[in-house]
């Protein structure tokens, strides 16, 4: 590691510091990027310590929650808001990575952090996401953990976060603040899929900051259930997760969200199951039947076709899970 | 504290003796000594997997700041050892930068050394090599064919009774059983701090099972004397088995720290833990057996092949339970090797026997079942009082009762029997046993002890301790002995010019070094009698005086007793020191001596999502006395806990194109975390062994983890009725596996 | 470490970012000397200067003015240059927990923490846990309960369980596993930990 390091005080400085710099980033919890350092997989010449930016408040303002992206996991997870409101998100949260890094996490930096992908991460490997051109190490290689759903022939890594799962599922939007004043996307619309342009994981442009992530208030605080199945019982990545959330009236599903994580270069909604069961009964039936539409267009590499059977197996069960609860 | 009694059951199970140091962080390991001067060492690896160095470019990383050199096969100093021909019948050695020759992904090619670590990290990424790559093997399913017997004496054949008897009983059953590589990952990374404190001196501080024996490899590649070579290595944070051989890495050290004139300290990345500390090869075997229907052993054929590296052969002991494990009248192994252009393995905890066990004991499981006989009824059945491979008596063997203390305690006899016939909610629950043993051994060690007239004990061997508490079980015995509080006793290892002991590994500390500790406290006994007859008890001799309570008095006169340090000073002695070697007696080679350990698990698995929790463990220890019951329980626990990594969750994984793993780090690699492990019931049988040493303690670090892996698998398949015969079982398994 | 890098021409750029730039934290603390150095020919020595940054923090209680490089982790500040090696290094990545230090009264993995980002803050290590001879209770539980073997893991595992206790994530067994699983103890030594964990717990003491 060899870089320089500078402190933003404002939102506004820290976006016109990295629009001055090319190869400057923002450095938040870092426990992403300083990992990432390390291995030499991105090599910045400049970081900008945004961690004093006034971005930490978690507020509720008319029918949305607003949660500020230097928010740390660990304190958007246990939040009162949160908790009241989504819980979801708080499971999804807790599921991920050690107490320890959530608190170092940040919304943002969760947000943005890159693939587990092993041929990513090691610098010797062929890896057209970290140096376009060279090949996907993976698609002929050892990708048990990748992607069987959008990936293109130039990239099959998954986006490595459970929180990300959550808010893609409960319709969160992202504000970010560039040079010329804020925008506003879906969460959905955030990350891509890696198409001709693997290196990008996201639709953030040069010289922008996420600032906030916003929540619309809902009703499925009864019936939310974050299911993440993993080699080992903490402390690891997805194989395969399913976020849940159900609206139901008595046994029946009146509307329903439901996202996946480890399937995808970016967290997967299953918008298609999300329409079949709106109106229907809360039986295996159901689950199964919408399992199966989520998994159409699915498709396996050498070692990741278990996938096909767990990820429809995980939406049934998450769903069974979350219809149970009340 | 109230003085202790010799040899009173009811002495108080110690504390660690150096638990205060761990919990406050001042225990030192190697990295963390600091000489004046000191620098730091980064090492250069090679991308590619077989060929040669063509060119090194080391000139931008000598440039960058606080570099001090960069050490390769360029520059090496002369090392006198590495100049004679490698030693015949092992390969050619890894003679670290002394060719431009690449043996394997992951080999140092250069040696950065510079004034702060960040600074030799960041150089390290400066040095530029080319290499002429060869063509390369290392997927070791595509090779199996050139899989050829060991060099090893000894180590490819054995047979007893007629070879395949399996084939011709009633009964039959083959199965082929797959056991990944795995890493020992030991918390603590590898590596030492080297100074060469005159052109003839060297110290060191290292992360070495054995002092002397990183002592006699540096002493003999460098051609120095042997007091002129110092290790240092007291507290060594897990290893599990890769300090037991000096690496080329630090071999590597010594030369830097001898080239640039200062301390060098090398610390090894988590990814280099995984090609340069080597680890427990992968492994395929074929269990053939067939037994009567009435449950009885006809023939146990086992075969087994195992990987190396090309450069240097390495050999375990995969087959070697099944030699004796069970009184079966036909049983024959075969074992092979398969050379790899991969690094090296070393022994990992349980070695080769954790190996074997998954195999034999998940088809003794497989029998039973065809059987339609309980396993544990089925291994009771082919009992082997005696040693059937050397015909001769076990020292001591307690597995009878073993089997029954677990099955008692986890309730086996309540399960039902039927493959997937036991229900939890939505989990399906499974129960699993097996069997592990492995040789009790004890070699020769030598301990000094020192009482003073402080009233303090000073005992001292060049002994490490990775973790089991070795310094705790030494103070154990000799407070037993002597009558002292622990707190009185202090017990000095990890230190090159103590007397000498083995490398810990195999098992044996406690019997070896223990042996030598209780022979010097008895001869220090001696000493004290004789010293007492000179003056205090004038006159009398040893048959006269008892040892009682810390005290020593004339036999009958419970008032005569005084304390030892009163016994000094007034016989004008500040010191009584006497230095004893021990080692086992001849009588012992009449008698076959293991350690054995039973294992039984419950574990949950849900269908859906093929997870697998184990719920419940018992794992019974048949390792003699009990010396530190709360240091031994321990041992077990952490056995368990290994075992549930190897059953579930570890597995090292190489990309073939390239010769390279890709999950070289703690994220990718699971090792069991918190979440993994349910509470462990470890019993013992606690009878001492009356052949193997004065304490009657047989080793127990590694039954701990043999035989685990197998009683989990076990217990999947009573769980599910899917017998999986590759570790590691993950959900995919689980998902991908039918039910038989 | 490729054999392939780019950081010949990496380091060039930097040299003359560093040469160009005008707003560079580095230079607000440079003596004058090394200022005027810097105008002429910049050498390795002035640029390992201003590759340093004044940094503030306070450890077990004790203030710390120091002169660091930003690639520089809190862990190895502790460890290499304030000789606090009670915080492990076991993976240097955020993977194993051996590295847990409190930051503020929250745990972190100091490893993954550069030492500038903590400017002003309070550090709290292993080493900080003790008053004089008395241990901390959780230090005392760890010893009765042999919550160890080889030790390494230890601090980090003492560092975390405190902090598990005081978020209130120690209702129950199963709590104390999951969350103490950023801590892996290779040793297997975790149901002694959460023994001693429960233990600390039920006594209710102030940690």
């Amino acid at each position: 590691m060899n870089f320089e390091y500078v402190r933003a005080s404002t939102a506004a400085g820290a976006v016109s510091m990295l629009a001055k710099q090319s190869d400057a980033v923002f450095i938040a919890g870092g426990t992403n990027l300083v990992d990432l350092m390390k291995r030499g997989v991105v090599s910045p010449m400049r970081l900008i310590d945004i961690n004093t930016l006034p971005l930490k408040e978690i507020t509720l303002s008319g029918n949305k929650v607003t949660i500020g992206a230097l928010a740390l996991n660990s304190a958007v997870s246990e939040h009162p808001l949160v908790i009241k409101h989504f819980p979801l998100l708080s499971y999804a949260l807790k599921a991920g990575a050690s107490q320890q890094l959530r608190n170092m996490a940040t919304v943002g930096g969760n947000m943005m952090q890159r693939t587990r992908c092993s041929y990513f991460y090691d610098t010797v490997m062929p890896c057209n996401k970290r140096e376009p051109g060279t090949g996907c190490g993976a698609m002929q290689g050892i990708n048990r953990m990748h992607a069987i759903f959008g990936s293109s022939e130039n990239c099959i890594a998954v986006h490595p976060s459970d929180m990300c799962v959550a808010l893609a599922a409960l319709d969160a939007s992202v504000i970010i603040r560039g040079a010329k004043g804020d925008r506003k996307i879906l969460f959905t619309d955030f990350h891509r899929l890696p198409g001709n342009t693997p290196e990008k994981d996201n639709n953030l442009q040069p010289g922008e900051l996420i600032t906030h992530v916003e929540i619309p208030v809902n009703a499925f605080q009864q019936h939310a259930y974050y299911l993440k199945i993993r080699d080992r019982a903490s402390y690891a990545f997805a194989l395969v997760s399913v976020a849940a959330a159900l609206e139901m009236q008595g046994n029946k599903i009146s509307k329903a969200r439901l996202a996946m994580g480890g399937v995808a270069h970016k967290p997967w909604r299953l918008t298609e199951a999300e329409a079949f069961l709106k109106g229907k009964e809360a039986t295996e039936t159901n689950f199964k039947a919408a399992a199966a539409l989520a998994m159409q267009g699915a498709k396996a590499y050498e070692h990741n076709s278990f996938k096909l059977q767990m990820a429809p197996n995980a939406i049934a069960e998450a769903l069974k899970k979350a219809t149970s609860k009340a | 504290m109230e003085k202790q009694f010799f040899f009173d059951a009811d002495t108080p199970d110690p504390d660690r003796v150096d638990g205060r140091a761990k919990v406050t962080g001042s225990a030192r390991y190697f990295a963390e000594y600091t000489l004046p001067d000191m620098t730091y060492g980064v090492l250069v690896t090679s991308p590619v997997t077989k060929g040669r160095i063509k060119a090194l470019d080391t000139k931008a990383a000598e440039k960058a700041p606080g570099v001090i050199a960069v050490l390769s096969h360029l520059n090496k100093p002369s090392v006198p050892g590495y100049e004679a021909p490698p030693a015949e019948g092992r390969g050619p050695g890894m003679r670290i930068f002394y060719t431009d020759k690449i043996y394997f992904n992951g080999q140092p090619v250069a040696l950065v050394v510079a004034d702060s670590f960040e600074r030799a990290t960041y150089a390290a990424t400066l040095v530029r090599a080319q290499y002429e790559k060869e063509e390369f093997r290392t997927d070791f399913d595509a090779n199996l064919d050139k899989a050829v017997a060991p060099r090893a004496p000894g180590a490819a054949e054995y047979k007893r009774g007629n070879i395949d008897a399996y084939k011709n009983a009633e009964v039959q059953l083959e199965s082929e059983y797959f056991i990944p590589t795995e890493m020992h990952n030991p918390m603590e990374l590898h590596g030492i701090l080297a100074h060469w404190e005159s052109p003839e001196k060297v110290i060191m501080y290292a992360k070495t099972q054995g002092v002397k024996a990183t002592q006699q490899t540096v002493t003999n590649l460098f051609k120095l004397q042997a007091q002129n070579v110092q290790v240092f290595s007291e507290f060594v944070g897990g290893a599990f088995g890769i300090a037991l051989r000096t690496w080329p890495h630090e071999v590597a050290t010594v030369m830097a720290a001898k080239m640039v004139g200062k301390p060098v300290k090398l610390v090894l990345t988590r990814e280099q833990m995984f090609t340069m500390v080597g680890y427990r090869p992968q492994a395929k075997q074929k269990l053939g057996m067939g037994a009567t229907k009435a449950g009885i052993l006809t023939g146990i054929t086992h075969e087994a092949i195992g990987q190396t590296a090309t450069y240097d052969e390495f050999t375990e002991g995969i087959v070697n339970m099944t030699k004796f494990m069970y009184a079966c009248p036909n049983v024959n192994t075969r074992y092979k090797v398969l050379p790899l252009d991969v690094c090296v393995p070393i022994w990992m905890r349980g070695p080769g026997e954790a190996t074997g066990a998954f195999a034999l004991e998940s088809a003794m499981d497989e029998m039973a079942y065809r059987l339609g006989i309980d396993p544990v009824e089925f291994r009771i059945r082919n009992y082997a009082e005696t040693d059937p491979q050397r015909n001769q008596p076990f020292s001591s063997k307690y597995v009878k009762e073993a089997y029954q203390m677990g099955a008692d305690k986890i309730g086996w006899s309540k399960r039902n029997p039927v493959p997937g016939s036991m229900k939890n909610g939505d989990w399906q629950v499974g129960y699993g046993m097996s069997t592990g043993v492995f040789t009790a051994g004890r070699g020769g060690a030598t301990v000094r002890a020192v009482i003073s007239d402080d009233g303090m004990l000073l005992l001292q061997s060049a002994v490490s301790d990775i973790g089991p508490g070795t310094g705790t079980a030494m103070v154990k015995i000799a407070s037993d002995l002597m009558g002292m509080p622990f707190e009185k006793i202090r017990f000095e290892l990890g230190n090159s010019s103590l007397p000498p002991a083995p490398s810990q590994g195999g098992s044996s500390t406690l019997s070896t070094v223990g042996s030598a500790v209780n022979d010097a406290c008895l001869a220090l006994q001696e000493q004290l009698a004789i010293l007492a007859g000179q003056k205090t008890f004038a006159g009398k001799t040893k048959q006269d005086i008892v040892f009682s309570n810390g005290r020593i008095g004339l036999k009958n006169e419970p008032a005569s007793a005084i304390g030892y340090a009163e016994l000094l000073r007034q016989n004008n002695t500040p010191a009584v020191e006497v230095t004893k070697d021990s080692r086992q007696g001849e009588a012992a080679r009449k008698y076959s001596i293991y350690s054995f350990s039973i294992h039984f698990v419950e574990v949950n698995v849900h269908p859906a999502t093929g997870v697998v929790k184990v719920t419940k463990i018992v794992s019974v220890g048949d390792a003699g006395t009990i010396v530190s019951a709360k240091t031994a329980a321990s041992q077990m626990i952490g056995g368990a806990v290994g075992g549930i990594g190897m059953a579930l969750t570890e597995e090292a994984i190489m990309d073939h194109r390239f010769g390279r793993y890709v999950n070289h780090n703690f994220a990718d690699y699971h090792v069991p975390v918190h979440a993994d492990v349910p509470h462990v019931e470890s019993l013992f049988i606690n009878k001492p062994d009356p052949i193997i040493n004065p304490m009657g303690a047989k080793g127990m670090g590694e039954i701990a983890l043999i035989g685990f892996s197998a009683a989990v698998a076990n217990a999947v398949f009573h769980a599910t009725g899917k017998r999986i015969r590759s570790l590691p079982i993950t959900p995919d398994k689980i998902l991908q596996t039918k039910a038989v | 470490m490729s054999d392939k890098n780019k950081s010949t021409a990496h380091n060039d750029s930097r040299r003359n970012f560093l040469r160009q730039s005008s707003a560079l934290t580095a230079l607000a603390i440079a003596p004058q000397a090394v200022l005027k150095a810097a105008e002429g020919k910049m050498d390795e020595k002035i640029a390992g200067y201003f590759e340093k940054m004044p940094l503030s923090i306070e450890v077990n209680g004790k203030m710390h003015q120091l002169s660091v490089e930003p690639r520089v982790t809190l862990l190895d500040l502790l460890r290499e240059q304030l000789h606090l090696t009670g915080s492990k290094k076991g993976c240097d990545h955020g993977q194993c927990g051996a590295c847990t230090v409190h930051v503020n009264g929250s745990r972190i993995n100091s490893c993954l923490s550069l030492a500038v980002m903590n400017e002003g803050k309070k550090i709290t290590t292993i080493e900080g846990l003790a008053q004089g001879d008395k241990l901390h209770p959780m230090q005392e539980a760890f010893i009765k309960h042999d919550g160890f073997q080889c030790g390494y893991c230890t601090p980090g595992q003492i560092m975390s369980a405190i902090a598990c206790i005081k978020e209130g994530h120690a209702n129950s067994e199963a709590e104390i596993r999951e969350y103490m699983s950023g801590n892996i103890c290779r040793c297997g030594a975790y149901p002694n930990i959460v023994d001693a964990i429960v233990e600390v717990k039920n006594a209710g003491g102030k940690l």
